[in-house]
């Protein structure tokens, strides 16, 4: 097998508040390998946002700082690399786009400055050339008309257009990871679908791996190989993708795919949800975080906590569905 | 051509404004204004010289009559003469708002300029010692009152007691040379004052402004902060900014000046119009007065256009 791109080991993230020390993430491992799609799972608030912005050392600080575990990625931690070196590796090595198409770029700039910017920052091009790239960027895209395009401003245009402007920026300096969070959550559902397309379009021509973080499974479904899903902080399962959606083996996997609506099957009286609700990250049981909601939970489980147990496809469960 | 339409739209509102701050500052002003009947006849009058100055001034006329004539005046742009010395309004005006402006400039521009750079760099440095002290500094400095800080100024830097440097009073300014003699201490004194709210202001709309999606999305490009601060946030903060900047404008030329022009003895316009509601000079009160309302409609015109040159969404309607 290949060498693993990016390999994260008991990544653990605090933030200070009001009331206390929260760790929204709490010893997350995972390997991503080179030209990969990996979907991050999770609800609102499972720290799988948390865990993308600390790949590029973005975790807001104070009040957040990543309190243990190592990123290594290109033969250094990027935990213990400086602010200055972090600066090259953004937008260059790795880029990150955001789910806010509309706030996310910067309303006062042209398209064209912003681009032109990112591009000076991170390769030697005189003014003139990074324009040519830039809207040599857009048109790749899927940017109609890209050279009138680029003296726009970001409210001229649509949501996905500007989503597509986000993403010709995060790849113009040629990435080899690009994570992606909730990169289309905002976008209605035709052009959610264009966006998925034109980023799985440009992941084979820029041979980069993709980390979409996200709270779709459908998009998950569509896009990834292989997915991780996340749960109060914690990875609970990562398996490929068919065998998640065939046989998924933590109980709050299988929960998550009988919540989802389906076309085909009889209605039932009521859409199944999983009962209770997330436990709060001040007062963290001492056992499995999902036991308290958990059908098949075990004495063990509200002792102990499970661990993952591989990284391919594995689900950290001491009573998992046998495969 | 859409620039044009709107200045004629906007001058167009803009005189029901200067209508009504003249006729209440007039009504204001010949009901509970002095009158100068009484300085000018000398002592035991007759009956008939009090009428006869009362003519003179235009006292005897309706009020209706009276605001009439000031609004033919404004439109003519004959201001009349001062009732005190005899002088052409005009005339004065066209003497002291080049001192008075000559005056406050430095100390507006100085003081904004100063307010933002340290609301960058204490915003930059929000919650960690740097910026701790700035705003306590500008705490203190908004405390002190103007007057103290004038007369300690006075005291270090213009008299025996304290370094002795520059001139204390007065304006006699015939060369560069002279001007930054009169005028270190008096925009020493404005910084001072101003520093500690301009600089409270503009850190807070550029803490505010940092939290915005755009300054994460540009921080994940690798923005450094210098270009991060200094290009992207600072332009976001532009429109605050020059709404504070420009209607702080007419305050700092007619009345901001009073008591700086006041405590150095410098006869700007502030000095003629503190002179002239002491003493109920109206034609000056009324000049000024229209002055400043006119000033305030151009500074609003003037305002939207720099905001449309700031910020691509803002339509000029």
């Amino acid at each position: 097998m290949t060498e693993p791109l990016l390999r994260v080991r008991d990544l653990a993230v605090e933030f200070d508040t009001e009331q206390g020390v929260v760790r929204a993430v709490d010893g997350v491992s995972f390997d991503i390998y080179p030209e990969e799609t990996v979907g991050l799972v999770g609800e609102s608030g499972c720290g799988k946002t948390v865990t993308g912005l600390s790949l590029l050392g973005l975790i807001p600080q104070p009040p957040g700082r990543i309190a243990g575990g190592s990123i290594e990625f290109g033969g250094r931690d990027l935990v213990q690399t400086s602010e200055d070196e972090m600066r090259e590796i953004r937008g260059s090595d790795i880029s990150m786009i955001f789910q806010e198409p509309m706030t996310a770029l910067n309303p006062v700039f042209t398209i064209g400055t912003q681009m032109v910017d990112v591009l000076r920052l991170h390769k030697p091009l005189s003014a003139a050339q990074a324009r040519r790239e830039a809207i040599d960027m857009l048109g790749h895209v899927g940017i109609p008309a890209p050279a009138r395009r680029i003296e726009e401003y970001p409210h001229q245009l649509s949501g996905g257009q500007r989503q597509r402007v986000m993403i010709a920026m995060a790849l113009s300096c040629g990435p080899k990871l690009l994570v992606a969070d909730e990169p289309t959550t905002a976008l209605d559902v035709t052009t959610q679908a264009q966006v998925l397309e034109q980023i799985n379009k440009l992941q084979e021509e820029f041979r980069m791996a993709v980390i979409l973080v996200t709270h779709d499974l459908g998009v998950v479904a569509e896009t990834c190989r292989r997915a991780m899903v996340m749960y109060c902080g914690k990875i609970v399962e990562t398996a490929p993708i068919e065998e998640l959606f065939a046989r998924p083996r933590h109980p709050y996997t299988m929960g998550l795919l009988n919540s989802i609506p389906r076309i085909h099957e009889q209605r039932p009286e009521r859409l199944p949800v999983i009962p209770g609700r997330v436990p709060d990250l001040l007062h963290l049981p001492p056992g499995c975080r999902f036991a308290a909601r958990c059908e098949r939970v075990l004495d063990r489980c509200r002792a102990e906590q499970p661990e993952l147990s591989g990284r391919d496809s594995a689900a950290a469960c001491f009573n998992p569905e046998p495969a | 051509m859409e620039l044009l339409q709107y200045s004629l739209r906007k001058i167009a509102t803009g005189i029901p404004l200067v209508i009504g701050v003249t006729l209440i500052s007039f009504l204001l002003m010949v009901y509970f204004g002095p009158d100068k009947t009484y300085e000018l006849v000398g002592k035991n009058p007759t009956a008939e010289q009090i009428a006869e100055v009362r003519a003179e001034l235009g006292y005897d006329q309706p009020v209706a009559v009276r605001y009439l004539d000031y609004l033919r005046e404004l439109v003519t742009l004959d201001l009349g003469f001062s009732d005190s010395t005899g002088e052409r309004v005009s005339a004065i005006l066209a003497r002291t708002i080049p001192i008075s402006a000559a005056v406050a400039l430095p100390g507006f521009i100085l003081g904004n300029l100063f307010g933002v750079l340290l609301g960058l760099f204490a915003a930059f440095y929000r919650g960690v010692w740097p910026d701790k002290f700035i705003m306590a500094a500008a705490a203190i400095g908004m405390s002190i009152s103007f007057l103290i800080v004038i007369i300690a100024f006075q005291i270090l830097l213009s008299s025996s007691y304290g370094l002795n440097l520059f001139p204390v009073r007065g304006w006699d300014v015939h060369s560069i040379g002279d001007y930054v003699l009169y005028v270190t201490v008096p925009t020493l004194a404005t910084v001072f004052v101003a520093l500690g709210y301009n600089t409270r202001f503009y850190r807070s709309v550029i803490v505010e402004e940092t939290t915005r999606d755009y300054v994460r999305t540009a921080r994940a490009f690798g923005m450094p902060a210098g270009p991060l601060y200094y290009k992207l946030i600072l332009k976001n903060c532009m429109i605050p900014i020059i709404t504070r900047i420009m209607f702080s404008i007419p305050f700092v030329v007619i009345s901001g000046s009073l008591l700086i022009e006041s405590y150095f003895g410098i006869p700007g316009v502030g000095k003629v119009t503190y002179d002239a509601i002491v003493t109920g000079d109206q034609p000056i009160l009324k000049a000024v007065v229209a002055l400043t309302a006119v000033l305030l409609v151009a500074v609003q015109l003037l305002t939207d256009i720099m905001y449309r040159w700031v910020d691509p969404r803002v339509a000029l309607k």
